[in-house]
C-alpha cells in the first residue's frame, strides 16, 4: 500500500498540459485574474496543510460533533437569557454580519476552485468553499434559532436581504470581496488581508472576550471556525508571492485597497463589541490594544516579508484606530432605531475606562456622551426619541458607512465631482479607492442618493419601516431604556438645583 | 423672483461625530442654515449662542441666501462656534 506522501500529490496537486485548447481559454484573464501568466509561473504554488479530502471529512466531522456537544450543553435559549444585554447585542451584530458573508465566500472559493491557476490552489479553495458553507450554517443554527425568544435575532439571516444601512455597506463590501472578485484578487483580499490579517480579531480576540463573559457557545463557535480559516487562509501567501514577483505595483494596490476596506468593516463590527457592548468588568483589553497586538504587528511584519510596503495611508489608519469606531458608535447610538440591536450608553465608569485607553481621542468624545446623558436626564422616562437623531445622515460613496472619519473637531469627509455627480467620501483612502476604479463604483447609490432620487422615503420612520425592514419591535433601543443609576442621580441633582 | 428650490447639503457640526444631510431652500439665509444644523445635531452637541457656517475656507455671512452663498446640492458645509464679540 502506498504511503500518504506517495499518493497525496496525485490527489491534490496534479496539473497537465492542454492539447486541444489554449491555456488562456481554460483560464481566461477576465475570470482567473491578472496578470495572466503561464502555468509555469504558478507551478510551485503550495501550502503547508496539504489536506486530503478524506482527512478533511474526518476532521470536519469531529469539529461538528464538538460544536453539537457544546450547543447541547450551553447553547440553548435559557443559556443565552443569562447573558448581559450588551453582550447579546454584540452577538446580534456578529450574528447578522457573519453567516451570509460566509455564504458569499463559498462563491469566491468555488470560483478559485475552478479558475485558480494551480491545481493545489484549486484543491485548497474547494475545501475552503466547504468550510465557508459550514461557517454559514453554524451561526445560523446557533443564533437564528433564538428568534423564538428575541425577534432581533431574526437579523442573523435577514440583514443581507434588507436596505438597512449596515446591510447595504456589508453587501457593497462582501459583493466585491467575495462574490465578484477573480481568484487572484480574492486570494489577496480575502485569504491574505481579511483572513490572515484581520480575523484574529474575531477568532482570538473576541473569542477570549466571549470566554471572559462566560459565553462558551460563541467562544466554541468562533474557535471552530478559526481552525478552518487558518487552513484556507494559506491560499493568500503563495498567490501574493507570485504576484509581487510579476506585478509588484498591482500587489501593493490590492493590499492597500483591501486593508482599508476590511479595517472599516472590523472597526464597526468588532470595535462596537469590544469597547461598548462587552460589560466593563469583563474587558481585558481595548479594541485598539487588540488591533495593535493582533493586526498591526503581524501585518507589518508579513507584508515586509513579501517585499511590500505599509499602505500609503498608514498614519491615517493608526490615527483612526483611536477614533473611528468611537465616532461610529456614538452615531449609531443616536440613530439606534436604524439598527437591529440595542446599544449601551457608556456610564461614568465606562467613560473613565475609555478615557484611560484612548487619552488622545476621548477629550473630544466625552462632551458628546455628556450631552446625550443630559438629554436622557431631561427626557420623560423611557422616551427614546429625545436622545435620538431625526435628520438624515450622510453615507460614504465607497464604503457606504456613515461619515465618521477623522475626529469630532475635523471630520475627514470630502466631496468629489465625478461624471457629473457629486460623491462624498468619509476618508482619503475611500476617495482614493473610488478614484482608482470609478467604473466599478460610481453607479452604486448611497441611501442619500436613493432618498434624493425619490426611491427611498426621506422621513426617518418611513425609511426605517418601509425601506430598511425594521419596526418598533426590532429596531435598536437603549439596552436599559435610559434607566441608569447615573442618569437618575443627574435627575436628582438637576431637580435639587 | 425665481422660485426657491430645495438644496440638500452635507453638514458637519464642530464637535459632532458624523456628517448630516440637511435640506434647505435656495432663498433661506445662512443664518437659517446655521439654525437647521444646530437643531440637527442637538442630541449630541449643545447649540452655541453664536455660530458660523464655513464653506471650504469661506466664512459665509449670515444674511446671505443659500443661492447667493454659492451653495449647490451636496456641497460640504461646516458649522463652528463663534466667540461673543
Amino acid at each position: 500500500m502506498l504511503k500518504r506522501q506517495e499518493w497525496l500529490d496525485l490527489a491534490r496537486k496534479l496539473d497537465w498540459s492542454y492539447s486541444y485548447v489554449r491555456e488562456q481559454d481554460v483560464f481566461p484573464e477576465e475570470v482567473s485574474g491578472r496578470p495572466w501568466l503561464p502555468h509555469a509561473a504558478w507551478k510551485d504554488w503550495d501550502e503547508p496543510y496539504r489536506t486530503s479530502f478524506s482527512e478533511y471529512v474526518t476532521g470536519q466531522h469531529e469539529k461538528e460533533a464538538s460544536i453539537t456537544a457544546v450547543r447541547e450543553a450551553v447553547g440553548r435559549i435559557a443559556d443565552f437569557e443569562r447573558h448581559d444585554r450588551g453582550w447579546l447585542s454584540a452577538l446580534k451584530l456578529h450574528g447578522a454580519t457573519l453567516p451570509l458573508a460566509e455564504f458569499a465566500a463559498v462563491v469566491g472559493n468555488l470560483r478559485a476552485a475552478r479558475f485558480g491557476r494551480d491545481s493545489a490552489w484549486r484543491t485548497t479553495a474547494a475545501l475552503g468553499a466547504l468550510d465557508e458553507l459550514r461557517h454559514t450554517q453554524i451561526p445560523l443554527e446557533v443564533l437564528h434559532e433564538l428568534v423564538a425568544w428575541d425577534p432581533q435575532f431574526d437579523w442573523t439571516h435577514r440583514l443581507f436581504h434588507t436596505n438597512q444601512w449596515v446591510g447595504l455597506a456589508a453587501r457593497h463590501f462582501v459583493d466585491e470581496l467575495l462574490l465578484t472578485s477573480n481568484p487572484i484578487e480574492f486570494a489577496i483580499a480575502t485569504n491574505f488581508v481579511f483572513e490572515t490579517g484581520f480575523t484574529n480579531l474575531q477568532f482570538v480576540g473576541l473569542s477570549a472576550v466571549a470566554h471572559d463573559v462566560g459565553d462558551r457557545m460563541f467562544e466554541k463557535m468562533v474557535q471552530s471556525i478559526q481552525t478552518d480559516e487558518a487552513r484556507h487562509a494559506q491560499i493568500g501567501g503563495p498567490v501574493l508571492r507570485t504576484l509581487v514577483e510579476h506585478d509588484r505595483a498591482y500587489a501593493q494596490y490590492l493590499v492597500d485597497k483591501w486593508f482599508w476596506r476590511t479595517w472599516l468593516f472590523f472597526a464597526v463590527v468588532t470595535g462596537f463589541a469590544m469597547d461598548y457592548l462587552t460589560p466593563l468588568a469583563e474587558r481585558k483589553q481595548s479594541f485598539r490594544e487588540f488591533v495593535g497586538e493582533w493586526i498591526i504587528e503581524q501585518f507589518e511584519r508579513t507584508i515586509h516579508e513579501y517585499g511590500l510596503e505599509r499602505p500609503w495611508y498608514w498614519a491615517e489608519f493608526l490615527k483612526s484606530t483611536a477614533h473611528y469606531h468611537h465616532l461610529a458608535y456614538a452615531s449609531a447610538y443616536t440613530y439606534r432605531a436604524s439598527v437591529w440591536f440595542d446599544l449601551v450608553l457608556p456610564g461614568p465608569d465606562e467613560r473613565a475606562w475609555l478615557a484611560e485607553k484612548y487619552p488622545e481621542a476621548w477629550p473630544a468624545l466625552a462632551p458628546v456622551w455628556e450631552r446625550i446623558t443630559e438629554r436622557w436626564r431631561d427626557a420623560p422616562p423611557g422616551l427614546e426619541w429625545y436622545t435620538h437623531g431625526v435628520t438624515p445622515v450622510g453615507f460614504c460613496s465607497l464604503c457606504q458607512l456613515i461619515l465618521c472619519g477623522g475626529t469630532p473637531t475635523a471630520n475627514s469627509a470630502r466631496v468629489v465631482e465625478h461624471g457629473g455627480r457629486r460623491h462624498v467620501f468619509c476618508s482619503e483612502p475611500c476617495a482614493w479607492i473610488f478614484e482608482r476604479e470609478p467604473e466599478r463604483y460610481s453607479e452604486h447609490e448611497t441611501i442619500v442618493d436613493r432618498i434624493l432620487a425619490g426611491d427611498a422615503p426621506a422621513n426617518l420612520i418611513e425609511l426605517l419601516r418601509d425601506y430598511c425592514g425594521l419596526n418598533e419591535r426590532t429596531w435598536g433601543k437603549d439596552v436599559r431604556g435610559g434607566d441608569y443609576p447615573f442618569i437618575e442621580r443627574a435627575r436628582g441633582a438637576a431637580s435639587a438645583e | 423672483m425665481t422660485p426657491s428650490e430645495l438644496v440638500p447639503l452635507y453638514g458637519f457640526v464642530r464637535g459632532d461625530v458624523l456628517g448630516l444631510l440637511v435640506l434647505v431652500r435656495t432663498n433661506d439665509t445662512v443664518a437659517q442654515l446655521c439654525a437647521t444644523l444646530q437643531e440637527a445635531a442637538q442630541v449630541r452637541v449643545a447649540p452655541w449662542p453664536r455660530a458660523a457656517v464655513l464653506h471650504g475656507t469661506r466664512r459665509l455671512a449670515p444674511e446671505l441666501t443659500v443661492a447667493d452663498a454659492g451653495l449647490t446640492p451636496l456641497a460640504r458645509v461646516e458649522l463652528v462656534p463663534e466667540e461673543e464679540p
